[in-house]
Protein backbone atom coordinates (compact mmCIF):
# COMPACT_ATOMS: atom_id res chain seq x y z
CA UNK A 1 0.00 0.00 0.00
CA UNK A 2 2.87 2.35 0.91
CA UNK A 3 4.55 1.52 -2.39
CA UNK A 4 1.39 2.26 -4.32
CA UNK A 5 0.95 5.62 -2.63
CA UNK A 6 4.57 6.45 -3.31
CA UNK A 7 4.14 5.58 -6.99
CA UNK A 8 1.02 7.70 -7.15
CA UNK A 9 2.87 10.63 -5.56
CA UNK A 10 5.69 10.24 -8.11
CA UNK A 11 3.20 10.18 -10.94
CA UNK A 12 1.49 13.35 -9.80
CA UNK A 13 4.84 15.07 -9.41
CA UNK A 14 5.88 14.00 -12.90
CA UNK A 15 2.59 15.10 -14.46
CA UNK A 16 2.88 18.45 -12.68
CA UNK A 17 6.43 18.92 -13.98
CA UNK A 18 5.33 17.96 -17.50
CA UNK A 19 2.46 20.45 -17.35
CA UNK A 20 4.78 23.30 -16.42
CA UNK A 21 7.25 22.26 -19.10
CA UNK A 22 4.47 21.99 -21.68
CA UNK A 23 3.21 25.47 -20.82
CA UNK A 24 6.71 26.95 -21.16
CA UNK A 25 7.49 25.23 -24.44
CA UNK A 26 4.09 25.96 -25.97
CA UNK A 27 3.38 29.45 -24.79
CA UNK A 28 6.84 30.74 -23.90
CA UNK A 29 7.68 32.72 -20.81
CA UNK A 30 7.43 36.19 -22.32
CA UNK A 31 4.39 38.38 -23.02
CA UNK A 32 1.01 36.78 -22.42
CA UNK A 33 2.65 33.41 -21.64
CA UNK A 34 0.26 31.28 -19.65
CA UNK A 35 -2.58 33.66 -20.59
CA UNK A 36 -2.61 32.08 -24.05
CA UNK A 37 -4.18 29.03 -22.50
CA UNK A 38 -7.43 31.03 -22.42
CA UNK A 39 -6.59 33.39 -25.28
CA UNK A 40 -5.85 30.76 -27.92
CA UNK A 41 -9.21 28.95 -27.98
CA UNK A 42 -11.11 32.21 -27.48
CA UNK A 43 -9.53 33.87 -30.51
CA UNK A 44 -10.55 30.81 -32.46
CA UNK A 45 -13.98 30.21 -30.99
CA UNK A 46 -15.60 33.63 -30.67
CA UNK A 47 -15.42 34.74 -34.34
CA UNK A 48 -16.42 31.27 -35.57
CA UNK A 49 -19.37 31.15 -33.17
CA UNK A 50 -20.57 34.59 -34.29
CA UNK A 51 -20.27 33.70 -37.99
CA UNK A 52 -22.01 30.34 -37.57
CA UNK A 53 -24.90 31.81 -35.68
CA UNK A 54 -25.16 34.70 -38.17
CA UNK A 55 -25.39 32.52 -41.29
CA UNK A 56 -27.91 30.09 -39.82
CA UNK A 57 -31.57 30.85 -39.19
CA UNK A 58 -32.14 32.01 -35.59
CA UNK A 59 -34.27 28.91 -34.92
CA UNK A 60 -34.08 25.45 -36.46
CA UNK A 61 -36.58 22.75 -35.44
CA UNK A 62 -37.68 25.16 -32.73
CA UNK A 63 -34.21 25.30 -31.21
CA UNK A 64 -32.37 28.65 -30.92
CA UNK A 65 -29.21 28.61 -33.02
CA UNK A 66 -26.83 30.59 -30.82
CA UNK A 67 -26.86 28.15 -27.85
CA UNK A 68 -26.94 25.26 -30.33
CA UNK A 69 -23.70 26.45 -31.93
CA UNK A 70 -22.14 27.42 -28.61
CA UNK A 71 -22.77 23.97 -27.10
CA UNK A 72 -21.63 22.36 -30.35
CA UNK A 73 -18.47 24.11 -31.35
CA UNK A 74 -16.35 24.04 -28.19
CA UNK A 75 -16.52 20.22 -27.91
CA UNK A 76 -15.40 20.09 -31.57
CA UNK A 77 -12.37 22.20 -30.68
CA UNK A 78 -11.55 19.92 -27.73
CA UNK A 79 -11.82 16.80 -29.86
CA UNK A 80 -9.64 18.23 -32.61
CA UNK A 81 -7.06 19.69 -30.28
CA UNK A 82 -6.60 16.56 -28.20
CA UNK A 83 -6.39 14.39 -31.32
CA UNK A 84 -4.00 16.80 -33.01
CA UNK A 85 -1.74 17.03 -29.95
CA UNK A 86 -1.49 13.25 -29.77
CA UNK A 87 -0.31 12.71 -33.35
CA UNK A 88 3.18 11.19 -33.06
CA UNK A 89 3.45 12.61 -29.55
CA UNK A 90 5.62 9.72 -28.34
CA UNK A 91 8.21 10.35 -31.02
CA UNK A 92 8.16 14.08 -30.36
CA UNK A 93 8.79 13.51 -26.66
CA UNK A 94 11.26 10.63 -26.86
CA UNK A 95 13.81 12.86 -25.11
CA UNK A 96 11.65 12.83 -21.99
CA UNK A 97 11.75 9.05 -21.85
CA UNK A 98 15.42 9.33 -20.87
CA UNK A 99 14.06 9.81 -17.38
CA UNK A 100 12.59 6.51 -16.38
CA UNK A 101 9.91 7.86 -14.08
CA UNK A 102 8.36 9.64 -17.07
CA UNK A 103 6.02 7.29 -18.93
CA UNK A 104 4.21 7.89 -22.20
CA UNK A 105 1.03 7.76 -20.16
CA UNK A 106 2.19 10.74 -18.05
CA UNK A 107 2.94 12.73 -21.20
CA UNK A 108 -0.47 11.81 -22.59
CA UNK A 109 -2.23 12.84 -19.38
CA UNK A 110 -0.34 16.12 -19.12
CA UNK A 111 -1.31 17.02 -22.68
CA UNK A 112 -4.95 16.07 -22.09
CA UNK A 113 -5.13 18.07 -18.87
CA UNK A 114 -3.73 21.14 -20.60
CA UNK A 115 -6.21 20.87 -23.48
CA UNK A 116 -9.14 20.33 -21.14
CA UNK A 117 -8.07 23.26 -18.96
CA UNK A 118 -7.73 25.44 -22.02
CA UNK A 119 -11.08 24.37 -23.44
CA UNK A 120 -12.95 24.69 -20.14
CA UNK A 121 -11.70 28.22 -19.57
CA UNK A 122 -12.81 29.04 -23.12
CA UNK A 123 -16.27 27.62 -22.33
CA UNK A 124 -16.55 29.80 -19.25
CA UNK A 125 -15.05 32.91 -20.84
CA UNK A 126 -17.14 32.69 -24.04
CA UNK A 127 -20.27 32.07 -21.98
CA UNK A 128 -19.54 35.14 -19.86
CA UNK A 129 -18.98 37.19 -23.01
CA UNK A 130 -22.14 36.07 -24.84
CA UNK A 131 -24.22 36.18 -21.67
CA UNK A 132 -23.15 39.75 -20.93
CA UNK A 133 -24.35 40.91 -24.37
CA UNK A 134 -27.59 38.94 -24.10
CA UNK A 135 -26.80 36.30 -26.77
CA UNK A 136 -26.88 33.33 -24.41
CA UNK A 137 -28.86 32.11 -21.40
CA UNK A 138 -27.39 29.86 -18.71
CA UNK A 139 -27.96 26.08 -19.05
CA UNK A 140 -31.30 25.08 -17.48
CA UNK A 141 -29.95 21.85 -15.99
CA UNK A 142 -26.35 22.47 -15.02
CA UNK A 143 -25.53 18.97 -13.73
CA UNK A 144 -26.73 17.40 -16.99
CA UNK A 145 -24.65 19.94 -18.90
CA UNK A 146 -21.56 18.98 -16.90
CA UNK A 147 -22.27 15.28 -17.36
CA UNK A 148 -22.42 15.78 -21.13
CA UNK A 149 -19.18 17.73 -21.01
CA UNK A 150 -17.54 15.02 -18.93
CA UNK A 151 -18.38 12.46 -21.60
CA UNK A 152 -17.14 14.85 -24.29
CA UNK A 153 -13.78 15.02 -22.50
CA UNK A 154 -13.62 11.25 -22.04
CA UNK A 155 -14.55 10.61 -25.68
CA UNK A 156 -11.91 13.07 -26.96
CA UNK A 157 -9.28 11.63 -24.62
CA UNK A 158 -10.10 8.03 -25.64
CA UNK A 159 -9.85 8.88 -29.35
CA UNK A 160 -6.60 10.75 -28.58
CA UNK A 161 -5.20 7.62 -26.97
CA UNK A 162 -5.97 5.53 -30.05
CA UNK A 163 -4.82 8.19 -32.54
CA UNK A 164 -1.64 8.79 -30.54
CA UNK A 165 -0.76 5.11 -30.42
CA UNK A 166 -1.62 4.35 -34.04
CA UNK A 167 0.19 7.39 -35.44
CA UNK A 168 3.46 5.95 -34.11
CA UNK A 169 2.92 2.86 -36.21
CA UNK A 170 1.68 4.22 -39.53
CA UNK A 171 2.08 7.54 -41.36
CA UNK A 172 -1.43 7.09 -42.72
CA UNK A 173 -2.96 8.09 -39.41
CA UNK A 174 -1.57 11.61 -39.54
CA UNK A 175 -2.70 12.09 -43.16
CA UNK A 176 -6.21 10.83 -42.46
CA UNK A 177 -6.63 12.73 -39.21
CA UNK A 178 -6.94 16.16 -40.90
CA UNK A 179 -9.86 15.35 -43.25
CA UNK A 180 -11.42 13.14 -40.60
CA UNK A 181 -11.38 15.84 -37.93
CA UNK A 182 -12.94 18.24 -40.45
CA UNK A 183 -15.72 15.88 -41.53
CA UNK A 184 -16.28 15.11 -37.87
CA UNK A 185 -18.02 18.49 -37.62
CA UNK A 186 -20.86 17.13 -39.72
CA UNK A 187 -21.42 13.71 -38.19
CA UNK A 188 -20.44 14.35 -34.55
CA UNK A 189 -23.75 15.91 -33.56
CA UNK A 190 -22.43 19.48 -33.58
CA UNK A 191 -25.08 20.81 -35.97
CA UNK A 192 -27.98 18.42 -35.41
CA UNK A 193 -29.90 16.69 -32.66
CA UNK A 194 -30.96 13.05 -32.60
CA UNK A 195 -34.62 14.13 -32.55
CA UNK A 196 -34.23 15.75 -35.99
CA UNK A 197 -33.19 12.48 -37.63
CA UNK A 198 -35.58 9.96 -39.18
CA UNK A 199 -36.16 7.18 -36.59
CA UNK A 200 -34.40 4.54 -38.72
CA UNK A 201 -31.23 6.66 -38.93
CA UNK A 202 -31.45 7.80 -35.31
CA UNK A 203 -30.99 4.27 -33.96
CA UNK A 204 -27.68 3.96 -35.79
CA UNK A 205 -26.54 7.52 -35.14
CA UNK A 206 -26.87 7.01 -31.39
CA UNK A 207 -24.05 4.46 -31.49
CA UNK A 208 -21.77 7.49 -32.00
CA UNK A 209 -20.46 8.45 -28.55
CA UNK A 210 -20.06 12.12 -29.48
CA UNK A 211 -23.77 12.37 -30.39
CA UNK A 212 -24.62 10.80 -27.02
CA UNK A 213 -22.50 13.41 -25.24
CA UNK A 214 -24.05 16.21 -27.29
CA UNK A 215 -27.53 14.97 -26.42
CA UNK A 216 -26.70 15.31 -22.72
CA UNK A 217 -25.09 18.72 -23.11
CA UNK A 218 -28.20 19.92 -24.92
CA UNK A 219 -30.52 18.30 -22.42
CA UNK A 220 -28.60 20.40 -19.88
CA UNK A 221 -28.72 23.55 -21.99
CA UNK A 222 -32.37 23.46 -23.06
CA UNK A 223 -33.91 21.37 -20.27
CA UNK A 224 -37.28 19.79 -21.01
CA UNK A 225 -37.95 22.16 -23.93
CA UNK A 226 -36.29 19.67 -26.32
CA UNK A 227 -36.38 15.89 -26.67
CA UNK A 228 -32.98 14.23 -26.20
CA UNK A 229 -31.71 10.66 -26.37
CA UNK A 230 -28.59 10.52 -24.18
CA UNK A 231 -27.93 7.11 -22.59
CA UNK A 232 -25.22 7.23 -19.87
CA UNK A 233 -25.13 3.44 -19.61
CA UNK A 234 -24.33 2.96 -23.28
CA UNK A 235 -21.76 5.76 -23.54
CA UNK A 236 -19.94 4.65 -20.38
CA UNK A 237 -19.63 1.15 -21.79
CA UNK A 238 -18.58 2.37 -25.25
CA UNK A 239 -15.94 4.75 -23.88
CA UNK A 240 -14.68 2.16 -21.42
CA UNK A 241 -14.07 -0.26 -24.28
CA UNK A 242 -12.43 2.43 -26.45
CA UNK A 243 -10.17 3.44 -23.55
CA UNK A 244 -9.02 -0.13 -22.98
CA UNK A 245 -8.29 -0.54 -26.70
CA UNK A 246 -6.41 2.77 -26.68
CA UNK A 247 -4.31 1.79 -23.65
CA UNK A 248 -3.34 -1.47 -25.32
CA UNK A 249 -2.36 0.27 -28.58
CA UNK A 250 -0.34 2.81 -26.60
CA UNK A 251 1.47 0.09 -24.65
CA UNK A 252 2.33 -1.71 -27.87
CA UNK A 253 3.64 1.51 -29.41
CA UNK A 254 6.07 2.03 -26.55
CA UNK A 255 8.08 -0.93 -27.88
CA UNK A 256 8.66 0.89 -31.15
CA UNK A 257 9.90 4.15 -29.67
CA UNK A 258 13.24 5.11 -31.16
CA UNK A 259 14.98 7.74 -29.07
CA UNK A 260 16.92 10.61 -30.58
CA UNK B 1 23.56 -4.68 -9.33
CA UNK B 2 22.35 -4.37 -12.89
CA UNK B 3 21.86 -7.50 -14.91
CA UNK B 4 21.28 -7.82 -18.66
CA UNK B 5 19.85 -11.18 -19.65
CA UNK B 6 19.98 -12.15 -23.33
CA UNK B 7 18.92 -8.74 -24.55
CA UNK B 8 18.23 -8.27 -28.24
CA UNK B 9 17.08 -5.09 -29.97
CA UNK B 10 15.79 -5.02 -33.52
CA UNK B 11 14.74 -2.06 -35.64
CA UNK B 12 12.64 -2.18 -38.75
CA UNK B 13 14.03 0.11 -41.44
CA UNK B 14 12.92 0.19 -45.06
CA UNK B 15 11.12 -3.08 -44.59
CA UNK B 16 14.18 -4.90 -43.31
CA UNK B 17 14.95 -6.01 -39.78
CA UNK B 18 18.20 -4.67 -38.42
CA UNK B 19 19.55 -6.30 -35.26
CA UNK B 20 21.44 -3.61 -33.33
CA UNK B 21 22.06 -5.64 -30.18
CA UNK B 22 22.12 -9.41 -30.37
CA UNK B 23 21.70 -11.67 -27.35
CA UNK B 24 23.94 -9.75 -24.95
CA UNK B 25 24.24 -10.77 -21.29
CA UNK B 26 26.34 -9.35 -18.46
CA UNK B 27 26.20 -8.25 -14.83
CA UNK B 28 27.58 -5.10 -13.28
CA UNK B 29 27.96 -5.23 -9.50
CA UNK B 30 27.86 -2.22 -7.18
CA UNK B 31 31.05 -0.21 -7.55
CA UNK B 32 32.10 -1.97 -10.73
CA UNK B 33 33.19 -0.01 -13.79
CA UNK B 34 32.40 -1.59 -17.15
CA UNK B 35 33.57 -0.24 -20.50
CA UNK B 36 31.53 -0.78 -23.65
CA UNK B 37 33.84 -0.81 -26.65
CA UNK B 38 32.98 -1.03 -30.29
CA UNK B 39 33.21 0.73 -33.62
CA UNK B 40 30.61 3.22 -34.81
CA UNK B 41 27.32 1.41 -35.29
CA UNK B 42 28.35 -1.61 -33.21
CA UNK B 43 25.39 -1.09 -30.87
CA UNK B 44 27.01 0.82 -27.97
CA UNK B 45 24.50 3.66 -27.79
CA UNK B 46 21.58 1.30 -28.32
CA UNK B 47 22.78 -0.84 -25.42
CA UNK B 48 23.14 2.23 -23.18
CA UNK B 49 19.62 3.39 -24.07
CA UNK B 50 18.22 -0.06 -23.30
CA UNK B 51 19.96 -0.08 -19.92
CA UNK B 52 18.54 3.37 -19.22
CA UNK B 53 15.02 2.23 -20.04
CA UNK B 54 14.67 4.77 -22.86
CA UNK B 55 13.94 2.04 -25.38
CA UNK B 56 12.64 -1.42 -24.64
CA UNK B 57 14.47 -4.59 -25.74
CA UNK B 58 12.79 -6.71 -28.42
CA UNK B 59 13.54 -9.73 -26.25
CA UNK B 60 15.43 -10.44 -23.06
CA UNK B 61 15.29 -8.61 -19.76
CA UNK B 62 17.16 -6.04 -17.70
CA UNK B 63 17.07 -6.37 -13.92
CA UNK B 64 18.38 -3.80 -11.51
CA UNK B 65 18.35 -3.22 -7.80
CA UNK B 66 20.18 0.10 -7.75
CA UNK B 67 19.30 3.50 -9.10
CA UNK B 68 20.58 3.91 -12.65
CA UNK B 69 21.10 7.30 -14.24
CA UNK B 70 19.56 8.34 -17.52
CA UNK B 71 21.98 7.79 -20.43
CA UNK B 72 24.40 10.69 -20.47
CA UNK B 73 24.82 11.21 -24.18
CA UNK B 74 25.38 14.08 -26.57
CA UNK B 75 21.65 14.31 -27.08
CA UNK B 76 18.50 13.31 -25.31
CA UNK B 77 17.08 13.95 -21.89
CA UNK B 78 16.66 17.69 -22.22
CA UNK B 79 14.50 20.23 -23.99
CA UNK B 80 16.61 22.37 -26.33
CA UNK B 81 14.17 25.26 -26.43
CA UNK B 82 14.19 25.62 -22.64
CA UNK B 83 16.96 27.32 -20.68
CA UNK B 84 19.49 25.46 -18.57
CA UNK B 85 17.66 26.70 -15.47
CA UNK B 86 14.25 25.51 -16.71
CA UNK B 87 15.71 22.13 -17.62
CA UNK B 88 17.17 21.92 -14.12
CA UNK B 89 13.80 22.86 -12.60
CA UNK B 90 12.14 20.08 -14.58
CA UNK B 91 14.74 17.52 -13.50
CA UNK B 92 14.53 18.71 -9.89
CA UNK B 93 10.76 18.25 -9.95
CA UNK B 94 10.68 14.78 -11.44
CA UNK B 95 13.52 13.47 -9.26
CA UNK B 96 12.07 15.23 -6.22
CA UNK B 97 15.23 17.15 -5.27
CA UNK B 98 15.44 20.77 -4.10
CA UNK B 99 16.14 23.02 -7.08
CA UNK B 100 18.51 25.28 -5.13
CA UNK B 101 20.85 22.41 -4.23
CA UNK B 102 20.93 21.19 -7.80
CA UNK B 103 21.50 24.65 -9.18
CA UNK B 104 24.38 25.27 -6.73
CA UNK B 105 26.06 22.00 -7.66
CA UNK B 106 25.65 22.42 -11.43
CA UNK B 107 26.83 26.01 -11.21
CA UNK B 108 30.00 24.92 -9.46
CA UNK B 109 30.76 21.84 -11.52
CA UNK B 110 29.74 22.81 -15.04
CA UNK B 111 30.98 26.42 -14.81
CA UNK B 112 28.39 27.62 -17.29
CA UNK B 113 27.70 30.94 -15.54
CA UNK B 114 25.15 33.10 -17.32
CA UNK B 115 24.63 30.44 -19.99
CA UNK B 116 22.30 28.71 -17.55
CA UNK B 117 19.66 31.31 -18.44
CA UNK B 118 20.07 30.63 -22.17
CA UNK B 119 18.23 27.93 -24.15
CA UNK B 120 20.12 24.65 -24.25
CA UNK B 121 20.12 24.60 -28.05
CA UNK B 122 22.75 27.35 -28.19
CA UNK B 123 25.19 25.36 -26.01
CA UNK B 124 28.27 23.87 -27.65
CA UNK B 125 28.72 20.10 -27.45
CA UNK B 126 31.24 20.50 -24.65
CA UNK B 127 28.92 22.78 -22.65
CA UNK B 128 26.07 20.38 -23.10
CA UNK B 129 28.22 17.50 -21.91
CA UNK B 130 29.23 19.50 -18.82
CA UNK B 131 25.62 20.43 -18.11
CA UNK B 132 24.27 16.88 -18.46
CA UNK B 133 27.07 15.38 -16.43
CA UNK B 134 26.85 17.92 -13.61
CA UNK B 135 23.09 17.51 -13.41
CA UNK B 136 23.29 13.72 -13.13
CA UNK B 137 25.97 14.00 -10.42
CA UNK B 138 23.70 16.42 -8.57
CA UNK B 139 20.86 13.89 -8.60
CA UNK B 140 23.25 11.24 -7.29
CA UNK B 141 22.74 7.75 -8.77
CA UNK B 142 24.21 4.37 -7.81
CA UNK B 143 25.11 3.65 -11.41
CA UNK B 144 26.01 6.06 -14.20
CA UNK B 145 25.40 5.31 -17.86
CA UNK B 146 27.78 7.36 -19.95
CA UNK B 147 27.78 7.43 -23.72
CA UNK B 148 30.90 9.26 -24.90
CA UNK B 149 30.14 12.59 -23.20
CA UNK B 150 33.27 12.71 -21.07
CA UNK B 151 35.36 12.79 -24.23
CA UNK B 152 33.38 15.84 -25.42
CA UNK B 153 34.51 18.03 -22.55
CA UNK B 154 37.80 19.86 -22.18
CA UNK B 155 40.79 18.73 -20.06
CA UNK B 156 39.64 20.49 -16.92
CA UNK B 157 36.18 18.92 -17.18
CA UNK B 158 37.68 15.48 -17.75
CA UNK B 159 39.90 15.89 -14.69
CA UNK B 160 37.01 17.00 -12.51
CA UNK B 161 34.74 14.20 -13.79
CA UNK B 162 37.40 11.70 -12.87
CA UNK B 163 37.68 13.27 -9.43
CA UNK B 164 33.93 13.15 -8.85
CA UNK B 165 33.47 9.59 -10.08
CA UNK B 166 36.58 8.03 -8.56
CA UNK B 167 37.60 9.95 -5.50
CA UNK B 168 34.22 11.03 -4.18
CA UNK B 169 32.10 8.16 -5.50
CA UNK B 170 34.29 5.05 -5.48
CA UNK B 171 31.34 2.89 -4.53
CA UNK B 172 29.28 3.86 -7.59
CA UNK B 173 28.98 1.74 -10.70
CA UNK B 174 29.72 2.97 -14.16
CA UNK B 175 28.91 1.76 -17.63
CA UNK B 176 30.93 3.77 -20.08
CA UNK B 177 30.66 3.56 -23.85
CA UNK B 178 33.59 5.10 -25.65
CA UNK B 179 36.25 4.44 -28.22
CA UNK B 180 38.85 6.52 -26.46
CA UNK B 181 41.40 4.03 -25.14
CA UNK B 182 42.88 6.53 -22.67
CA UNK B 183 39.56 7.29 -21.02
CA UNK B 184 38.58 3.63 -20.88
CA UNK B 185 41.88 2.70 -19.25
CA UNK B 186 41.63 5.36 -16.59
CA UNK B 187 38.02 4.48 -15.69
CA UNK B 188 37.24 0.81 -16.20
CA UNK B 189 38.32 -2.61 -15.03
CA UNK B 190 36.34 -4.78 -17.46
CA UNK B 191 35.02 -4.37 -20.96
CA UNK B 192 32.21 -5.55 -23.15
CA UNK B 193 33.42 -5.47 -26.74
CA UNK B 194 30.54 -5.14 -29.19
CA UNK B 195 30.83 -6.18 -32.79
CA UNK B 196 27.78 -6.18 -35.07
CA UNK B 197 25.62 -6.20 -31.96
CA UNK B 198 27.25 -9.24 -30.39
CA UNK B 199 29.00 -8.91 -27.08
CA UNK B 200 32.29 -10.31 -25.84
CA UNK B 201 32.98 -9.79 -22.14
CA UNK B 202 36.69 -9.41 -21.38
CA UNK B 203 38.10 -9.14 -17.86
CA UNK B 204 41.34 -7.43 -18.82
CA UNK B 205 41.20 -3.90 -20.17
CA UNK B 206 44.44 -4.04 -22.15
CA UNK B 207 43.34 -7.25 -23.81
CA UNK B 208 39.91 -5.74 -24.50
CA UNK B 209 41.49 -2.70 -26.17
CA UNK B 210 43.65 -5.07 -28.21
CA UNK B 211 40.58 -6.99 -29.36
CA UNK B 212 38.81 -3.72 -30.17
CA UNK B 213 41.78 -2.42 -32.16
CA UNK B 214 41.91 -5.63 -34.18
CA UNK B 215 38.22 -5.39 -35.19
Amino acid sequence: MGKFREDLATQWRVIGALLIREIYTRFGREGLGFGWIIGEPLIFAVPVLLVWSAVRAPYEHGVPMMPMVWTGYLPILLFRHIGGRMLMFIRANAGLLYHRQVTIFDIYLARCILEVASNSTAVVASFALFYSVGLLDPPLDLSMFYLGYFYTIWWSAAVGLIIGGLSERSDWVEKIWTPFSYLYMFFSGFIFMAAWLPPAVRGWALYMPSLQAYEMIRAGMFGATVKTYGDPGYITLALGVLTLIGLQIMRESRKYVVAE
Amino acid sequence: MIKAINITKEYRTEGRVHRAVSDVSFTVARGEKLAVLGRNGAGKSTLIRLLGGVELPTSGAIEQNMSVSWPLALQGGFQGSLTGNDNMRFIARIYDKPFDDIKAYVDDFAELGKYLSEPLKIYSIGMRARFAFALSLAIDFDCYLIDEVIAAGDQRFQRRSHEELFEKRVDRSLILASHMGEIIKSYCSRALVLHHGQGNLIGDIDLALQVYNDL
